[in-house]
């Protein structure tokens, strides 16, 4: 929709998981979900994040998938895989740094996000941004979300891969880019750590 | 998710169907005209040969020109 | 191939297998020019290939063959003959007193056996009716595309000697 963003914003999710039930209801992928939902650390806490296809400006998914299935329009909104010619390698998976790309091998299929794309190209809003009763994920014009204290970015540093995305994230106020390491990410460093004698 | 292109991609590929159909006139001309030539070249008349294959060339630099040419509206019109 | 290709920041691989839908059609569009225009290089190859091979290559040299007799046949008269191989077929017709000229009996349309055929004075090939004319061996009429190949005749004494073919 023109004028209108879509906001992550993780600290506000309070794990009712809505947005996985609206989009199950999605009759482009009946029943299943596209939401990545996490447990940030099931064993230590109860937050929760949900996220959506971040839609990057150059898709690390659509370079490199070997069958070029995977299409960003004029618009900007990365597309699910196509159907004809994806044939379910994971490439996408292993390489989008979000890990937002889902494999589905009973049909040897890729899906994932498409900003509700039947809804938001006539003028409607994602069925998650429309659900969530905390606005953890919103669709709004950014003039709404600058009433917010945290403030949307859509840099990411992943290494030495820099990468601009659709879809904001709420930050504090001074970050101006996200920076991650994957490796503080990796369970099995704190699953060693944790499991070691003190 | 058909009409992603823009009014300026739309004419870009409007030229490029144009000189796409015209290189394909020009390269049924040259066909001919190789065939023609080998046969007048078997059939022993020398003499044509030498206007032939300059006719060709000439073809065939417009066949180049006009490649340029769609690699140029292509340039242009791409998206990046 | 950075010799042929314009230089653009992007490396080659993502402009073919561009992320956005719109650069497709101009993928493949390009592509096919460039395929079309490989093709008519193809062409032109071929054709400096014929003009290559018309200036180097010389028309094959027979030696001489004796073939007949002067006087042998009469006015009007026929000789069938083999020259310069047993496999080549030629036909020697005497158009008067003192003139002979001979021709192979390939017919150039489909290879059948011409004949010299008295009453019309012409060379004729019965399988579809093409006739060619007894002087030089144009085509008269018929789906014959090129004249007979002439035989070169010479007299030395009394005898005729075959010596060369003119044309294929």
């Amino acid at each position: 929709m023109h004028g209108y963003e879509f906001y992550v914003d993780p600290s506000r999710c309070i794990g009712c998981q809505s947005c996985v039930q609206a989009c199950a209801e999605c009759e482009t992928h009946r029943g299943t979900s596209m939401i990545n939902f996490d447990f940030i650390d099931r064993q230590g806490t109860t937050a929760s994040a949900a996220y959506v296809c971040w839609h990057c400006d150059e898709p690390t998914c659509a370079m490199v998938c070997p069958a070029d299935a995977i299409k960003k329009g004029d618009d900007g909104i990365v597309q699910s895989s196509l159907k004809p010619r994806c044939i379910g390698c994971s490439n996408c998976v292993l390489a989008c740094p979000f890990g937002i790309p889902k494999i589905f091998p009973e049909y040897e299929q890729m899906m994932k996000c498409d900003m509700c794309y039947d809804r938001t190209s006539v003028g409607r809003r994602p069925m998650c941004a429309t659900v969530c009763p905390s606005q953890a994920l919103a669709y709004v014009r950014p003039e709404e979300i600058a009433r917010r204290r945290e403030k949307p970015t859509n840099v990411f540093q992943f290494g030495n891969q820099r990468i601009v995305t659709r879809v904001h994230m709420m930050v504090p106020a001074e970050t101006d880019a996200v920076s991650l390491d994957v490796l503080d990410y990796m369970w099995e460093e704190s699953y060693a750590a944790f499991s070691q004698p003190q | 998710m058909a009409n992603t292109e823009s009014h300026k991609q739309k004419r870009g590929l409007v030229a490029i169907d144009g000189a796409i159909a015209l290189i394909v006139i020009l390269l049924v001309v040259q066909i001919w005209l190789l065939s023609a030539t080998l046969e007048t070249y078997l059939a022993g008349h020398t003499s044509t040969v030498v206007p032939a294959a300059i006719f060709s060339g000439l073809l065939f630099s417009a066949c180049l020109a006009l490649n340029l040419f769609v690699d140029r509206v292509d340039k242009e019109s791409r998206h990046n | 191939m950075p010799l042929f290709r314009s230089p653009s920041k992007e490396p080659l691989w993502k402009e073919e297998f561009s992320v956005f839908t719109s650069d497709e059609r101009y993928v493949t569009r390009r592509q096919f020019t460039k395929f079309l225009t490989l093709a008519s290089l193809g062409m032109f190859v071929g054709n400096l290939w014929i003009l290559v091979k018309s200036r180097f290559v010389k028309a094959p040299q027979f030696s001489a063959m004796e073939i007949a007799e002067v006087g042998e046949i009469p006015i009007r008269g026929v000789k069938l003959f083999t020259y310069p191989t047993p496999q080549d077929h030629c036909i020697m017709v005497r158009t008067s007193e003192d003139e002979y000229v001979a021709y192979s009996q390939k017919c150039t349309h489909l290879s059948c056996a011409v004949y010299y055929s008295a009453k019309n004075d012409r060379l004729e090939c019965p399988c579809h009716q093409g006739f060619f004319s007894i002087k030089d061996g144009s085509v008269l009429q018929g789906p014959p595309p090129r004249p007979l190949p002439q035989i070169t005749l010479e007299r030395e004494g009394t005898k005729l000697f075959a010596t060369g073919v003119k044309g294929t």
